[in-house]
This record gives structure tokens, C-alpha cells and sequence, in this order.
């Protein structure tokens, strides 16, 4: 169900270090949305793409069908942006509905394309994070830098129940469906509901099932599991900062 | 039949606006996507949550020193709001939409819980479904994990206390949340791109108006839904409703 998290576990850089991959990506992301220049995006978004596909080996079909799971909000987002609905006519377009006038300048143009640039940019470089990083990797790297314990704890039982409530959820569905669960929409709302309060109750089940396994190994208020280490190289960290030295630069240049 | 060149045209418009949201692959709650709010914004939203997430950390906290078996019951229910948010509900147009799931948490978990278990499900949505963002986590935790679920809470306890019937109290409580949380994201993108003719507010209602067509209904459909789900946990689930405070009677831990 969750194709993003299969496809990180067969990325070819799933293995390399945890910490580089996350300051890399938090890194060009940050530096995409404060510059908002055409260039870096376009620099950013290419370069996501060469490390996803070509290094990461994440199917190139699989890649740009995740890539327009955020279209819907862009395009509609922009369009909102660049339209205007006012009295006089503007320089790029104007249809004129009634008294009034659907318009937009060129300069409003322009700056939804550069904003759409930037937000695939941006986009890519989430994805680089998610498709080649594991969540617990993630987690990894969030407990190093100090996050409350308990986040982090947190996260990481909610990233494990994901998986047991989303199997539970499926099987219940596929038993509705099998038995026209589905065949109308106020049955489908109904089978919706059972569904959810069933998940509920079996949810909490689980709760308190794994609580009572944990404290017959001891539990005593923290999670400590060994992590794998594959210490960062100096050439992968060299390369990095030359990116980001260049993205900059192509930042402060446009 | 339209005539003249402009109506034609405008009718075209209409018809690939209105077919967009028919292909439309996902036309989740409103999350802002990765990358489009400004850096300034991004921080400034990210302040904003910065009160609530503590208060709601601490509450969090106490109840896990109170009882050790709390820590897994939340982190189910926070698993629990992501798989109900994630999993496809019936819907009228034919197009798949999601809950937004935190009125139903508000509700169940109240929303100081709601606001830390929102931001780590936005995180999860985010890296496993991009939906939403990493720069954009402040806003959409704003909207989704804050705002929305304080307002449900809110108007789920005054039905309680001025004895409107359960039933309607929880629909209204479902249904002005996520309306709220909507529009809430509609004003976080007009102060962020206030329109060229009228500013804020012609910009806030532009944003209104598009994502209307998809929110409304979702709405509704989230309070029905809603009320569903409670009424199935009210007949088979009262012991593990009593054990999360929900119901009243003895509480035993959370």
C-alpha cells in the first residue's frame, strides 16, 4: 500500500550513509525555496532525478508517476495565483465575463512558472529523501540530532503500526468487498464505518498486546535498537558540498 | 450553444477545469504541497504551531509517566488517524478522496494529543505519500493538526454541554473541522500570495473558490462518515472507549 516505502527498500543508495542523504536534501530544499531562482530549480531538479534513477535505480515510469501526485494542488494552486477577477483588464490575458474581466499579468505569469519550478524542485528533493532512505534510517538521523526522546519513540511505534493497521484495514475491505460491501454508496458508508471502528478495536488490542510482550523483555521506558553503520565517505562529502556551493551560486547569480 | 469566439473558449476552460478533477488521482485534504510557500512563511507557521506542539508534548509526556502502557496507545491512535486519513472513502463524484481524520481524533484523543500525533502523521504523509512537505510542515500542522481539531473539540463540547443529540454534536464537530482546516490552508496561501487586484482577502476567496468544488463535499461526507465510525465503536468497542477517556465511567489509564 505504501509504494514509496517498498521502493526506498530497493534503492541502490539505501545503503549509503543516512546522515549525508538527509543534510543533502534538507539542504537543496532549503536552498530552492529561499532562492526561488528558474536556474538552481531546474539544476536541483535534474540532479534529483540522475540520483534517483540512475545511482538509486528507482524505475524511471515509477518515478514520474510520483512525481504528478502533487500536480492536482500545483495546477490548481497556480491558477488560482496567476487569474485575477477585477474591473480592468490586464497586459497578458483577459476574458471578460460580464463587467468583469478573468485576468492576469505577464509578470504574474511568469512568477507561477518560477513558483511551479520551484515546487517540483522541491518535490524531487523529497523524493530523493524518501525513495533511497528507509523511514528508521530517518529516525536514525533524527535521534542524533537530539529530538525529545519520546518524538522519537513515537514515531517510531506509529511507523510500525502503519503496517499492522494498513494489513488489517486491507483484509477487512477485500471480506466487504467479496461481499457487495461496496454496491451503493450508503452501503458503502456503512462498510466504511464498520470498517473503521473494527480497526479501532483491534487497534487497541494490539496496543495493549504489544505493551504486555515488551514489558516481559523489559521494558523500561526506551526502545534501543542497534543501527547499522556506513560511516560517510569523503569523496560523497566533498561532492555535496560542491553541489550546494554551486547551487548557491546559481542562486545569488539569477 | 455558444457562439461567439470567447464563449467558446470559455466553455473549453470549463470543461478541462471540471475534467481535471475527474482525472484527478488523488484529491486528498488540503495539504500545502513541498516547496510552495516562501521560506518566510514556511518559519513563521512553523513558530506559530511551535506553543501548541509543546503543550501537547507535555501532556503527552505526563500520561506516559503515569502509565508506561499509555506510550503504545498513542502511538496506535496516531497510527490509527494516519491509515484512516490514507484509506480511500466512498465518494459522490466517482473521484478518490481521503479523510482528513482529525476531527474524528479531536474527539477521540482531545487535542493535545491530537496536535503532536498530527504533526508526526503530517511527517509520515509527507515522506510516504507525499502528501504535503517537509518546508510546508509548519503550515499544514497548523491547519490539519491544530486549528482544525481545536475547533472540532471545541464544538463537540459545547453540543455536550447545551445536550444537542451525540449524534448531530459529532457531525457538526467532523464537519466545521475540516471545513475550518480548509479554510485555514486558503488563508495561509493568500497571505502568501496576496492577489494582484484586491490583495489578501480577493486572493483568500480565489483559493476558497477552487478548491471548493472538492472540499465541500469531503466535508460532508468526513461528518457522515464521522458519526459512523462513532456510532460502530459505541456498540462494540465501550471498554477500549473507556480506556482512551472517551466514554465516561471509570478511567483506567490514557
Amino acid at each position: 500500500m505504501l509504494s514509496i516505502d517498498k521502493l526506498c527498500c530497493q534503492s541502490a543508495l539505501r545503503y549509503a550513509n543516512a546522515a549525508e542523504k538527509f543534510v543533502y536534501a534538507v539542504l537543496t530544499l532549503c536552498i530552492c525555496v529561499a532562492g526561488r531562482s528558474w536556474t538552481a530549480a531546474v539544476f536541483a531538479f535534474a540532479a534529483n532525478g540522475v540520483l534517483t534513477v540512475w545511482k538509486g535505480k528507482i524505475p524511471l515510469l515509477r518515478y514520474l508517476r510520483l512525481l504528478l501526485v502533487p500536480a492536482v494542488f500545483l495546477i490548481v494552486g497556480t491558477a488560482a495565483v496567476i487569474v485575477n477577477l477585477s474591473r480592468n483588464p490586464m497586459d497578458a490575458f483577459a476574458l471578460s465575463v460580464g463587467e468583469w474581466y478573468l485576468t492576469g499579468s505577464r509578470a504574474s505569469i511568469l512568477w507561477g512558472l518560477n513558483l511551479c519550478a520551484t515546487a517540483f524542485a522541491s518535490v524531487s528533493c523529497l523524493y530523493f529523501l524518501s525513495l533511497n532512505t528507509t523511514m528508521t534510517d530517518i529516525l536514525g538521523v533524527l535521534r542524533r540530532m537530539h529530538l525529545p526522546s519520546l518524538l522519537i519513540e513515537l514515531m517510531m511505534l506509529i511507523y510500525r503500526f502503519l503496517f499492522i493497521l494498513l494489513e488489517t484495514a486491507s483484509a477487512i475491505m477485500t471480506a466487504q468487498e467479496s461481499r457487495l460491501g461496496n454496491r451503493n454508496f450508503a452501503v458503502r458508508v456503512r462498510s466504511f464505518g464498520g470498517m473503521a471502528s473494527a480497526l479501532f478495536i483491534r487497534a487497541m488490542k494490539r496496543a495493549n498486546a504489544l505493551y504486555d510482550a515488551m514489558e516481559s523483555r523489559c521494558y523500561d521506558g526506551e526502545l534501543r535498537v542497534l543501527a547499522e553503520e556506513h560511516p560517510a565517505r569523503k569523496r560523497e562529502i566533498a561532492g555535496i558540498a560542491a553541489f550546494e556551493t554551486i547551487l548557491i551560486a546559481l542562486t545569488l547569480l539569477t | 450553444m455558444p457562439k461567439t469566439k470567447k464563449e467558446k473558449l470559455l466553455l473549453k476552460a470549463s470543461i478541462a477545469f471540471a475534467a481535471m478533477f475527474a482525472v484527478a488521482p488523488v484529491s486528498n485534504a488540503m495539504h500545502i504541497m513541498e516547496g510552495y510557500l516562501p521560506a518566510g512563511y514556511c518559519v513563521a507557521w512553523g513558530v506559530v504551531c511551535l506553543p501548541f506542539l509543546i503543550a501537547g508534548f507535555i501532556s503527552l509526556r505526563n500520561k506516559t509517566r503515569e502509565n508506561r502502557r499509555n506510550l503504545t496507545l498513542i502511538a496506535m491512535s496516531g497510527a490509527f488517524i494516519f491509515v484512516i486519513s490514507s484509506l480511500k472513502i466512498p465518494s459522490v463524484t466517482g473521484s478518490c478522496s481521503h479523510m482528513t481524520g482529525t476531527g474524528l481524533g479531536a474527539i477521540l484523543f482531545g487535542p493535545a494529543a491530537v496536535s503532536v500525533l498530527g504533526i508526526i502523521v503530517l511527517i509520515f504523509q509527507a515522506v510516504l505519500l507525499a502528501h504535503g512537505g517537509l518546508t510546508t510542515l509548519g503550515a499544514n500542522t497548523f491547519s490539519m493538526a491544530i486549528a482544525g481539531p481545536l475547533v472540532s473539540y471545541g464544538i463537540y463540547k459545547l453540543c455536550e454541554k447545551t445536550k444537542v443529540n451525540r449524534r448531530v454534536g459529532v457531525f457538526l464537530a467532523a464537519c466545521a473541522g475540516d471545513l475550518f482546516t480548509y479554510c485555514v490552508t486558503s488563508v495561509q496561501l493568500a497571505l502568501a500570495y496576496p492577489s494582484e487586484a484586491g490583495g489578501v482577502a480577493a486572493s483568500a476567496v480565489k483559493f476558497l473558490g477552487v478548491f471548493a468544488p472538492t472540499q465541500l463535499p469531503l466535508a460532508v461526507i468526513e461528518g457522515i462518515l464521522t458519526v459512523v465510525i462513532v456510532i460502530g465503536m459505541e456498540t462494540y468497542a465501550v471498554p477500549e472507549l473507556r480506556s482512551i477517556g472517551f466514554l465516561s465511567g471509570k478511567k483506567e489509564v490514557y
